[in-house]
């Protein structure tokens, strides 16, 4: 229950407040403006610098210069584009047997055909003990690992690229270009919170392994990120201005300032930006060809939305080939113009994955019904009865 | 028998919704469609047809693109539309028996086919026309049961051989629906001139 009359007294400041913070964002901005102008005539100096200085941030490494932007090309008609999705039903702690579920996605549409679509999702209900351990394969050092949202979520990850995969493979047809679109990053930062060494990197190795089949099979990958938040080329503005050898103030700092602010000013409506190289350390485990790169893109604005700056990630591979760049950020671009401001086939990879409140009251009856046909109990703590069943 | 066009999905004694199948033509209001069952064929009248979203949460927007277009490019929208339907059901035929023009004792099964009635069939559901009195003393509340009678009365002309005798089967009709009506003639002179003959 929210106390809406104690919530408004403390709203007083807050229009206020946000005034000062965007008036502190913009004169960031400018200052960065003028770092990425100025750094342009010897950005291949600051290339090397990238490459070396260990400045205790993340930091862009350069391919071309950071302020380039560049038009879109037409999309090619007939094209096929492809996508995944997944959602999961946690193992609830609350409730016995321990169980969870996956539901992943698969979309293909043949553009500018009439060819019929594949939209379909499959759930996937896992039970046994085992079962963790066996989506592990041969992890026998992890008997007892439980199965912890965070598993859950990464496995739910790898069989989204999985399922990307496979459809992509599903709805190729020879001679029609392809992209295969992921909804978010390819860079698996959540499992560093994993907190179980052996675990992660077995999971990222997997991950990695995935990566390097698309490779194998040449399937144009990548990944679409709304209202991206990262600063990593804002940090290399920072390097150029040698925050890491003088900190400044912090008030005059750069940092904070999101990459989509800079790119907001940089970047014409349709223009996309420089590629730049992540240089995430959870990807040291990727194979050089998959490690992934990254450019942002000016969203134009539509009937109801205003414009966004999108971030796309694609694997190095990918990023070598122009004609390929082009490829993603024309569908990408069609993409958001036909979804509204958000690429239509990650909307409706979300739609088919999505599992509703009313269906999850609907798989836990299901459990029950099963439990109580097979002469068992089925426990939900009286926890999880006493939010159900609130009391006057 | 005719190829099924759609699939029971709501199922009562006195009428039942089924969804039409993607390749199938949708049936026209007031047509006569039959279940097969385990224990008798149902006859009902369809009388309503519906275009909706698949998806509960999901509605149609405008788009501004022609048919054509929105295939190419937005392929789900069309793919998540179907097209259901609800018949009254007046009639059934328990195996090995005579039809009768009543409720059936149980409902079509869920996930029953539904088919086009064949002329013969439509023709075998006449005199006494007794479903008419079902459909006007019992209408469905959302439905103009006058037009669907208009419908209905312009499939019993058709199977009755339209110009080569239909006229008669017409005529009997009629004279159900003026009794039912309590002799308003305005009313069945309405019902009537409508007819396309």
């Amino acid at each position: 229950m929210l106390d809406l009359r104690r919530l408004q007294e403390q709203f007083a400041d807050f229009g206020a407040y946000q005034v000062r913070e965007e008036q502190r964002m913009r004169s960031r901005l400018e200052d960065a403006l003028a770092a990425l102008k100025d750094c342009h005539p010897v950005w291949e100096d600051l290339r090397e610098r990238a490459r070396t200085a260990r400045p205790g941030w993340l930091v862009a490494g350069l391919r071309e210069p950071p302020g380039a932007a560049h038009p879109a090309s037409p999309r090619p008609t007939p094209v096929t584009v492809v996508a995944a999705d997944g959602s999961q039903i946690f193992p609830d702690r609350h409730v016995q047997p321990t169980c969870y579920l996956l539901n992943i996605s698969r979309i293909a549409f043949q553009y500018g055909t009439l060819e019929r679509p594949i939209m379909e999702a499959v759930p996937d209900f896992r039970y046994h003990r085992e079962e963790v351990q066996e989506a592990m394969d041969d992890l026998e050092d992890l008997l007892d690992q439980q199965a912890t949202s965070e598993v859950v979520s990464a496995l739910r990850d790898e069989r989204e690229l999985e399922a990307l995969l496979d459809t992509a493979q599903r709805a190729r047809v020879p001679g029609r270009p392809l992209v295969a679109l992921a909804d978010g990053t390819l860079i698996r930062w959540m499992l560093r919170r994993m907190q179980n060494r052996t675990l992660e990197e077995k999971l990222i190795e997997r991950y990695a392994a995935l990566l390097e089949r698309f490779r194998a099979e040449c399937i144009p990958l990548c990944s679409y990120i709304s209202m991206p938040g990262n600063t990593e080329v804002v940090n290399l503005l920072r390097l150029f201005r040698e925050e890491d050898v003088r900190p400044p103030d912090p008030e005059a700092s750069l940092e904070g300032l999101p990459d989509r602010r800079l790119f907001e000013q940089v970047l014409r409506p349709g223009e996309r930006s420089a590629v730049f190289e992540s240089a995430s350390h959870i990807q040291r485990d990727y194979a050089p060809g998959s490690r992934i790169c990254y450019f942002y893109v000016h969203v134009p604005a539509t009937r109801t939305g205003a414009a966004e700056i999108g971030r796309v990630e694609v694997p190095h591979w990918l990023a070598e080939d122009p004609a390929l760049l082009d490829l993603v950020h024309a569908v990408v671009l069609s993409e958001c113009e036909k979804g509204d401001g958000y690429p239509m086939i990650l909307s409706e990879a979300h739609e088919r994955a999505v599992v509703r409140a009313r269906e999850k009251a609907l798989f836990y009856e299901l459990i029950e019904r099963q439990m109580n046909a097979a002469g068992l109990p089925f426990g939900g703590s009286r926890k999880a009865a006493s939010k159900r069943r609130p009391m006057l | 028998m005719r190829k099924p066009i759609a699939e029971v999905i709501e199922s009562g004694t006195r009428s039942f919704v089924a969804e039409v199948y993607r390749e199938a033509e949708p049936p026209a209001f007031g047509a006569w469609v039959r279940v097969p069952g385990g224990a008798a064929v149902l006859y009902a009248v369809v009388s309503h047809v519906e275009i909706g979203s698949v998806e509960p949460n999901r509605r149609a927007v405008a788009f501004g693109k022609t048919p054509d277009e929105l295939r190419r490019e937005m392929p789900q929208v069309l793919e998540l539309l179907r097209t259901t339907f609800r018949a009254q059901v007046v009639a059934y035929r328990p195996e090995g028996g005579p039809l009768r023009q009543t409720l059936p004792p149980q409902p079509a099964d869920i996930h029953a086919f539904v088919a086009p009635c064949p002329a013969d069939e439509v023709k075998a559901l006449g005199a006494p026309f007794d479903y008419l009195r079902t459909l006007v003393r019992h209408p469905d509340p959302s439905v103009p049961v006058d037009d669907l009678l208009v419908a209905l009365l312009g499939q019993i002309y058709t199977a009755h051989g339209g110009p080569h005798g239909g006229e008669q089967a017409l005529l009997a009709a009629g004279r159900v629906l003026s009794r039912l009506m309590d002799d308003d003639h305005e009313r069945l002179q309405s019902v009537l001139r409508r007819v396309v003959v």
